[in-house]
């Protein structure tokens, strides 16, 4: 597996920035919930 | 607003694999292949990034500007706390695009900074949103900050289009590299790209856009809850 | 309003302006010493060296942007600070205001101007005015230009706090259009060129002069009336 990613560097990018992409929409995701979530209390009281 | 999310993950992530995997090649041959551009070779992915991180900031700046236009003509504070929104994403969307740019212009033209006519506009990008971050932390009357910070939004406004169509005659030699003539719009780069490296381009302002309008959504839902709670504490 | 109650109004507030800046003289003087102290300063830190024209060009609209800085901001902080405002939105038509402190504005910056361009004569030996009409055009609808961006920026900034340090923060990426271009045709009218090479950026000059004041107008309402 080393050798594989030696010899394409450019995959090693590639799981980089899916890596912080990853991360970036798990973030996105989780305020997108929390405020939701905020929104619906609102709602109800 | 389903469909806006999901388009901007399917979209993003398909770009970031198709973008990044896509080998380069001589004589491109299939769909699967991109060609090689003499001067940028593999930095020439970087377009599918860098590129809609700078058109995205223009669009929110743009939307940033409108909201405030709508707030002058109808004082309704929900158009302000929209303005704003916009604008702090335009500001981290204007500042990824300045750094990812300098980094590109690093390893394709030497030097981190160059006074280049876009580099220079997305400077002065950078610099209308910290002024109008400055302005507005220096209001504390909520409606007088809202008014003068929309105004002031149109007034930097109005230089822009100085930076698409005058610059680029008034500095035209300066282009270094092959980052192609700025005909049409400013953030636009418009050199020979193949028509699948265009379809990926494309797909990549896509992405960009919905997952500004995603970022924006969830960005003013937060602000106007803030916004709810602070006016019923007072 | 008729053509002729608006520009006597008009003309009545820049007179006041310039009677109560003849008596007191604050902006003038201020003006002033801000340009020979930049000028001195720059040529301390530069002891005898002599900078070339494309650098003296740029040199010369640095002193006039942070001279600009320091005074401009002037007319609409003191109506602030003196509590005059109520009066003068009574009294007059938001345009009235506007364009009666643009022309006094600008009569400062054309003022700022000469005077550095005599000082820069005087002082730099590389600033040789090898094309004058250039040279005047340049330095005219920049002053212009210089006025009318920095008016409606200090109305906005009249009504905030730390207005000091906010005015050349908000003003700079306003005029950066305007610095380039005045700067490129400074350095041609140093250069000597023809006239005709020099049409671009004044027409330039020219197009954001029209552009910055018409979109002052309009908005200047929305600034000054609360």
């Amino acid at each position: 597996m080393q050798e594989f990613f030696q010899q394409n560097q450019m995959y090693v990018v590639l799981i980089v920035v899916l890596m912080i992409w990853a991360g970036i929409l798990a973030y996105l995701w989780r305020i997108d919930r929390k405020v939701e979530k905020i929104e619906n209390q609102m709602k109800k009281g | 607003m389903k469909f806006v999310k999901f388009g901007a993950v399917t979209l993003v992530t398909l770009v970031i694999v198709a973008g990044i995997a896509i080998p380069t090649s001589l004589q491109p041959t299939s769909l699967f292949q991109f060609p090689v551009i003499p001067g940028l070779e593999e930095k020439a992915r970087n377009i599918f990034f860098h590129v809609p991180t700078a058109w995205t900031t223009v669009v929110a700046f743009l939307v940033s500007m409108y909201y405030g236009i709508q707030y002058l003509r109808k004082r309704d504070i929900e158009y302000d706390i929209r303005s704003v929104s916009s604008a702090s994403l335009g500001f981290l969307f204007c500042f990824l695009a300045t750094v990812t740019g300098s980094v590109w212009a690093k390893f394709n033209w030497g030097s981190f900074w160059n006074w280049d006519p876009r580099e220079t506009s997305i400077f002065v990008l950078l610099l209308i949103y910290g002024a109008y971050f400055a302005l507005r932390s220096s209001l504390e009357v909520e409606e007088t900050r809202a008014k003068l910070s929309a105004v002031y939004s149109i007034i930097a406004g109005l230089t822009v289009p100085f930076f698409i169509f005058v610059l680029p005659r008034m500095m035209g030699g300066l282009h270094p590299g092959s980052k192609g003539d700025p005909q049409g719009s400013g953030p636009v780069v418009s050199f020979t790209m193949s028509g699948n490296m265009l379809f990926i381009f494309f797909m990549s302002l896509l992405g960009f856009n919905l997952l500004y309008v995603w970022m924006l959504n969830v960005r003013v839902r937060l602000a106007k809850i803030e916004y709810q709670q602070s006016s019923e504490q007072a | 309003m008729t053509m002729m109650s608006f520009s006597t109004s008009t003309y009545a507030l820049v007179e006041k302006d310039i009677r109560s800046e003849v008596r007191t003289r604050y902006a003038f003087n201020a003006l002033l010493m801000f340009v020979v102290t930049a000028v001195s300063t720059i040529l301390f830190a530069l002891r005898s060296d002599n900078p070339s024209t494309a650098l003296l060009s740029g040199m010369y609209w640095v002193v006039v942007f942070f001279t600009a800085m320091s005074g401009l901001s002037r007319i609409f902080v003191s109506e602030e600070e003196r509590g005059t405002v109520l009066v003068l939105q009574l009294i007059a038509s938001p345009t009235v205001i506007y364009f009666g402190k643009l022309l006094f504005n600008s009569a400062l910056t054309l003022v700022l101007t000469t005077a550095v361009t005599i000082l820069y004569v005087l002082f730099f030996p590389g600033f040789v005015i090898n094309s004058y009409e250039i040279l005047f055009l340049t330095v005219l609808l920049g002053s212009l230009g210089f006025a009318a961006s920095a008016t409606i920026i200090a109305a906005i900034i009249a009504k905030a706090g730390a207005r000091g340090t906010l005015y050349p923060v908000l003003s700079l990426p306003v005029l950066i259009p305007l610095l380039i271009t005045v700067m490129n045709a400074t350095a041609r009218a140093l250069a000597g060129e023809p006239l005709v090479n020099a049409l671009g950026e004044l027409q330039v000059l020219l197009g954001y002069l029209l552009v910055m004041v018409g979109g002052s107008y309009l908005l200047f309402d929305y600034v000054w009336k609360d």
